[in-house]
C-alpha cells in the first residue's frame, strides 16, 4: 500500500498550471498513456457499477437463499455466503459503500485540509504555524491508528467511519496546498488584486484556488484510493460499515471463519478492493503527469 | 548535530500535541464514564458512580487530569486496565517486542527486496522487466495487505496444511516456532513496502545513473558494479530512505490489521481488544506509543539522512 501524498515540492509557476484544455485534448492525453486509460476504465466501471446496481445485482443483496456457501455455478454466477446471499449483488452493492465512503470522506479532507493549507500559506506567519503544527499533530499517527482511535470514540458505524478517514486524511491536504500558494501569493497578479480592495477571501477562492488546481486534482484522486482502502480496513476490523450493509472489507473479514471451506468468498471481496484502488491510483498517477509534468513522483 | 537536535525538540512538542489529542478524544466519550468502567447494563447508584470515578481519578478537573496522566506516563505509568485492573504498562511493554519485531522484519525484507529488483528494473533495457516491475509496482500500492494475508493462510493451509497456530511463540523461548509465525505475516505486510521501494530506487537510479559523476567514473574505467553500488545506489538513497521513512506510517497500520489476522498478540492487537471491549485506558496508551514509535522512526530516518547527505550536516 501507498502513502498517498501526492508530492509536490513548492515550484515556480509563473502560468496557470491547470492550462484550460479541451475535452479532445484531454482525451488525446489520456489515450497517450495506456496505464491512465485503464484507471479511467476501471474508474467509470465502477461508478457505473454502483449507480446501476440494483439493475446489474441479479438478487437484492439482503436476499437470502437456503443453500449457504454455495460454489459459483448456474443462477449464482459468484455462489453465496454464509447466509446464501449472493455472492455478486453483494460486491455489486458494495461498490456504492465504497464509492460513498470514499466521495464523502475526501469531500470532508478537502474542505478541512485544502481550506488550512490556503489559508496557511495566504497569510503565513503566525497563522501559518498554528495551522500546520496542528497538521503535524494529525499527521504524526499512523492514519489507520487515528482512524481507530477517532471510531473506537464515535462508536463504531459507516458514517463515523466516514468521518474518521475525512479527519485523518485532511493534513495532506492542508500540506498539498500550502506550498503552492506560497509561491502564488506571492505573484504580482495577487498583489494587484489586493492594491484594488478585493477582498482577502475572495483572493483566496477566485484567485488562488484555481491556480494551485493542478495538485489538488491529482491528491483528490489518490486519497480516493486510500479512502476506500481505509475504509476496508475498519470495516474489515468491524469498526465501519455493520452488517449486513454490503461492504468489501466487511464481507472479506466475515469470510475469513469460512475461507477453508469455501476460500471463494475471501478471494473476491479483496479482489473488487484492489480493483477500485488500482483504478483510482492509475487515474492519479496518469492526471499528474498531464496536469503537472514537473512534479513527478516514484 | 544541530539539525539532529532541532528535530528532536520538534518531536517533542508534536508528540505533546498528540498527548493532547488523545486526551481530548477520550474525553469526548458518549455516554457515562463510569458506567463503562463498571460495564454494567444497569443503573449505577450515585455513591457507586463516585466510588468509580475518584478510583479512575476522574473526579478531578481536566487539566489536573491531563497533567497526572503526563507525568504518570513520563514515570511509566500508563494507568490500570478498566477491565481486569491490571497496569497498562506491563500489558503494552509486553506486547511490544512481537510488533517490533514484525515491523523490522517486513522492512528488513521489502527494502532488500526493493533494492535488489529496483536497481535490475533501472539498468534492465528488456521489455519484459520493465513491464514485470510495473505491474508489482502497481498492484503493490493497490492490493491490501489484509487481503493478502488472508490469501496466503488459504494458500498455506491447501497446500502444506498448515494454519495459523493458536498459540504464539516468543523470539527468546522458542526462536524457530516463532520465525516460522512470523513468515506469512512479514510476507503481506512486505508486498506493499517492496513494491514502493522498487518504485523508488528505479526512478532515483534512473536519474542518479544520467549524472556526470557516473560518465567520469565509466570514462577512468571504474567497473560497473562499483559504479552501481559504490556511486549510484549512495546517491539515490537519499529519496529512498524518504519514502521508507513516509511509509512507515502505512506499515504500522498494517501491522494493526495482520497482527489481528493472525492472531498475533502484539500492540496493534491489544489496541484493537482494548476498542472491542471499551478499555480506554489501554487504548490510550496504545495509541501513545504508536506515535511515540512513528515519531522515533521518523527522527532516526532524519539522522540517517545527515549521515548520507554531508550537505545537510553543515546547515
Amino acid at each position: 500500500m501507498f502513502d498517498g501524498v501526492a508530492q509536490s515540492k513548492p515550484i515556480v509557476i509563473h502560468e496557470p498550471t491547470a492550462r484550460r484544455r479541451t475535452l479532445a485534448q484531454w482525451g488525446r492525453a489520456v489515450r497517450q498513456s495506456p496505464a491512465t486509460m485503464i484507471g479511467a476504465v476501471l474508474v467509470i466501471g465502477l461508478v457505473l457499477v454502483a449507480l446501476a446496481a440494483p439493475l446489474i445485482a441479479p438478487y437484492p443483496p439482503a436476499a437470502q437463499i437456503d443453500l449457504p456457501l454455495l460454489r459459483p455455478g448456474q443462477g449464482y454466477w459468484l455462489g453465496t455466503d454464509e447466509f446464501g446471499r449472493d455472492e455478486l449483488s453483494r460486491l455489486v452493492y458494495g461498490a456504492r459503500v465504497s464509492l460513498y465512503v470514499g466521495f464523502l470522506s475526501v469531500t470532508i479532507a478537502l474542505a478541512l485540509g485544502a481550506t488550512s493549507g490556503i489559508v496557511a500559506g495566504y497569510y503565513g506567519g503566525h497563522i501559518d504555524n498554528v495551522i500546520m503544527r496542528l497538521m503535524d499533530v494529525l499527521f504524526s499517527l499512523p492514519a489507520i491508528v487515528l482512524a481507530i482511535a477517532i471510531t473506537a470514540i464515535l462508536g463504531p458505524s459507516l458514517t463515523n467511519a466516514l468521518i474518521a478517514i475525512g479527519l485523518v486524511y485532511a493534513p495532506r491536504f492542508a500540506r498539498v496546498t500550502r506550498g503552492p500558494t506560497l509561491t502564488v501569493a506571492q505573484l504580482p497578479y495577487i498583489e494587484a488584486a489586493r492594491t484594488i480592495g478585493v477582498s482577502n477571501r475572495t483572493i483566496m477562492l477566485r484567485h488562488v484556488l484555481p491556480n494551485i488546481s493542478a495538485p489538488l486534482i491529482v491528491q483528490i484522486t489518490i486519497s480516493l484510493s486510500t479512502a476506500i482502502l481505509t475504509e476496508a480496513a475498519l470495516s474489515f476490523l468491524g469498526l465501519g460499515t455493520q452488517p449486513p450493509t454490503p461492504s468489501w472489507g466487511l464481507m472479506l473479514s466475515t469470510a475469513r471463519q469460512y475461507m477453508l471451506l469455501d476460500a471463494w468468498i475471501a478471494v473476491l471481496p479483496g479482489a473488487a478492493i484492489a480493483l477500485a484502488v488500482l483504478g483510482f491510483n492509475l487515474l492519479g498517477d496518469g492526471l499528474r503527469d498531464i496536469l503537472d509534468p514537473r512534479i513527478r513522483t516514484l | 548535530m544541530h539539525h539532529v537536535i532541532r528535530r528532536l525538540v520538534a518531536t517533542i512538542v508534536t508528540l505533546f500535541g498528540v498527548s493532547i489529542l488523545i486526551f481530548g478524544l477520550v474525553r469526548l466519550l458518549p455516554g457515562d464514564i463510569a458506567t463503562i468502567i463498571a460495564g454494567s447494563e444497569g443503573q449505577l447508584s450515585a455513591e457507586q458512580r463516585e466510588a468509580v470515578l475518584r478510583e479512575f481519578g476522574l473526579d478531578r478537573s481536566l487539566p489536573v487530569q491531563y497533567g497526572l496522566w503526563i507525568w504518570n506516563m513520563v514515570q511509566g505509568n500508563f494507568g490500570w486496565s478498566f477491565r481486569n485492573g491490571e497496569p497498562v504498562a506491563t500489558l503494552l511493554f509486553s506486547r511490544l517486542p512481537l510488533t517490533i519485531e514484525l515491523a523490522v522484519l517486513s522492512v528488513a525484507l521489502s527494502s532488500v527486496f526493493g533494492l535488489i529488483f529496483g536497481v535490475i528494473a533501472s539498468i534492465s533495457q528488456r521489455k519484459g522487466v520493465k513491464l514485470g516491475t510495473q505491474v508489482f509496482g502497481l498492484l503493490g500500492l493497490s492490493v491490501p495487505d489484509f487481503w493478502i494475508g488472508v490469501l496466503l493462510i488459504i494458500a498455506a493451509s491447501q497446500i502444506f496444511h498448515w494454519l495459523p497456530p493458536l498459540t504464539y511463540a516468543t523470539l527468546w523461548k522458542q526462536p524457530l516456532a516463532n520465525l516460522q509465525q512470523m513468515v506469512l505475516p512479514v510476507l503481506a505486510l512486505s508486498f506493499g513496502l517492496g513494491a514502493v521501494t522498487m518504485r523508488m530506487t528505479r526512478s532515483s537510479m534512473l536519474e542518479v545513473l544520467g549524472e556526470e559523476f557516473v560518465k567520469v567514473g565509466r570514462a577512468k574505467g571504474l567497473s560497473e558494479s562499483a559504479i552501481l553500488l559504490r556511486y549510484a545506489l549512495r546517491n539515490a538513497f537519499i529519496p529512498i530512505v524518504t519514502i521508507l521513512g513516509l511509509q512507515m506510517g502505512v506499515l504500522l497500520g498494517g501491522v494493526v490489521i495482520i497482527e489481528q489476522v493472525f492472531g498475533l498478540p502484539g500492540l496493534g492487537w491489544t489496541l484493537l481488544n482494548g476498542v472491542y471491549q471499551r478499555d480506554y485506558p489501554v487504548v490510550q496508551g496504545a495509541v501513545m506509543l504508536f506515535a511515540v514509535g512513528f515519531a522515533l522512526v521518523n527522527l532516526l530516518v532524519d539522522i540517517v539522512y545527515t549521515y548520507l547527505d554531508p550537505r545537510i550536516r553543515h546547515v
